[in-house]
């Protein structure tokens, strides 16, 4: 009763299907089927954001999300993000201001990063604290998260009038 | 997670139609958070779940006309938050939902699931009923029409039959009313909270022309606080009539105790809470501490 379904959806810009059982989440797709280990499960209660994944265009938590309902759904990882030349401008920021220590939870704040500035190109530390208060850092590199999101703004900012 | 099956149909009608109200191991599923944690952590091994996310499209739309506000029960809380309506027709459930949960969870839960799920450590419930929506039910028979407040049986219990589906909420519109929402979180902000008050005020600066105060988190569910509310409607507020309707508040609950609080605890943040949620209103003010 519960056998696998084959599903269709856009991955990263590319069209794919999968075959998923009802149970499995998103995350456990995207690892299992796909090889695509950038979005991790962490606290699996969607607390800390290490397996933040952007599905139509707004993050979920891809460990609350069963994978069937993405079904038909563009979705989004960190793995989309670079080129094999150039990190994108979040990212670049983050090793610029060394916003990780251990790095475990940094796929899952680049995501959200991206989000947030996608929404809000200039952001206070206030926008920044509150947009991120659900990405969790256990090595505590909360104040250089936030200088990587101003640095990240700028970079983003300077791109768009180049 | 313990294997289920999953149905998924595109109309209102049939997912009534899939789910049985004498078989508890069927389940609809809205936006699903909250149900995957109870899958999760083995609370609930459901045989089958009823996704309710193909359904017609407008039960996940905001109407706004001069009654108030008319919101699809499967949309997000996200969606909410982002509407430019809610805010003109009634400005606490805005302010409520940004200190509710995080960003990503705002996208995929529901209204309607966080009505339905009967969790009284919810913010919205108790913002909801302290503003007087109504929800509209549907089940085999046809419609029916529920208020908030009569919504919640127990802990975890509504009064939904198990074939009965929250289509819409109507929150009628706040007009000249003044809200709250304190919430206490014994950890960060964003926890769940040990205590959440909700207060809409008519009156003016001083005086109270009539309230609803609803109390949730410390309690087996959400409660209005009715002998609180009595001592205050009509009155002038002072700070010894915001002490007596604190103390009468605890007469209207049932306390829980769990890691957020013991039950003398929240008793205590009660006769605070009452009284800061019902300033703060009058104020112009909510808060999140």
């Amino acid at each position: 009763m519960t056998a696998a379904r084959t599903i269709t959806f856009t991955l990263n810009g590319a069209p794919v299907t999968a075959d998923v059982k009802p149970h499995h989440n998103l995350i456990e797709m995207l690892q299992g089927e796909f090889g695509l280990t950038g979005a991790r499960e962490s606290c699996g209660q969607g607390l800390c954001g290490c397996c933040s994944v952007v599905v139509n265009g707004r993050a979920v938590s891809g460990c609350l999300y069963l994978a069937q309902f993405v079904d038909g759904a563009d979705v989004v990882t960190v793995e989309s993000l670079d080129t094999r030349e150039k990190l994108s401008p979040v990212q670049q920021a983050f090793i610029e201001a060394s916003a990780f220590q251990c790095g475990y939870c940094t796929p899952g704040f680049i995501m959200m990063v991206t989000q947030l500035l996608d929404e809000n190109p200039d952001p206070s530390d206030e926008e920044i604290k509150h947009y991120l208060t659900g990405n969790l850092c256990r090595c505590a590199t909360y104040p250089e998260v936030i200088d990587a999101v101003k640095l990240a703004a700028n970079k983003r900012k300077a791109v768009a009038t180049a | 997670m313990i294997p289920f099956d999953l149905a998924e149909p595109t109309s209102l009608a049939a997912a009534i139609k899939l789910l049985n109200p004498d078989d508890p191991t069927i389940r609809p599923i809205a936006g699903g958070t909250a149900l995957m944690l109870m899958m999760k952590s083995g609370v609930f091994n459901p045989e089958k779940l009823i996704s309710l996310r193909k359904i017609e499209g407008k039960f996940s739309t905001i109407a706004a006309d001069t009654d108030g506000l008319r919101i699809g029960a499967m949309t997000t809380l996200g969606a909410l938050e982002r509407s430019k309506d809610v805010p003109k027709y009634a400005p606490l459930i805005t302010r409520t939902l940004r200190t509710l949960s995080n960003v990503r969870v705002r996208n995929v839960a529901t209204i309607g699931g966080a009505l339905a799920h009967g969790d009284p450590h919810m913010d919205l419930p108790p913002v909801l009923m302290a503003l007087g929506a109504t929800l509209t039910i549907i089940g085999p028979g046809g419609e029916r029409k529920l208020p908030v407040e009569e919504l919640f049986a127990g802990y975890y219990e509504t009064v939904l039959e198990k074939n009965e589906l929250i289509s819409e909420v109507h929150v009628p519109a706040q007009g000249s009313k003044k809200g709250a929402y304190f919430k206490v979180t014994t950890g960060s902000a964003d926890d769940w909270p040990a205590l959440g008050v909700a207060a809409v005020i008519e009156g003016d600066a001083k005086l109270i022309k009539s309230l609803r105060l609803v109390a949730s988190a410390a309690t087996d569910k959400a409660t209005r606080l009715k002998s609180a509310e009595a001592l205050l409607s009509g009155k002038t507020v002072t700070d010894d009539l915001l002490r007596q309707a604190g103390d009468a508040a605890i007469a209207d609950c049932e306390f829980i105790a769990d890691v957020r609080g013991s039950v003398p605890y929240k008793r205590e943040l009660m006769k605070v809470y009452v009284r800061r949620a019902v300033r703060g209103a009058m104020d112009g003010m909510d808060g999140a501490h």
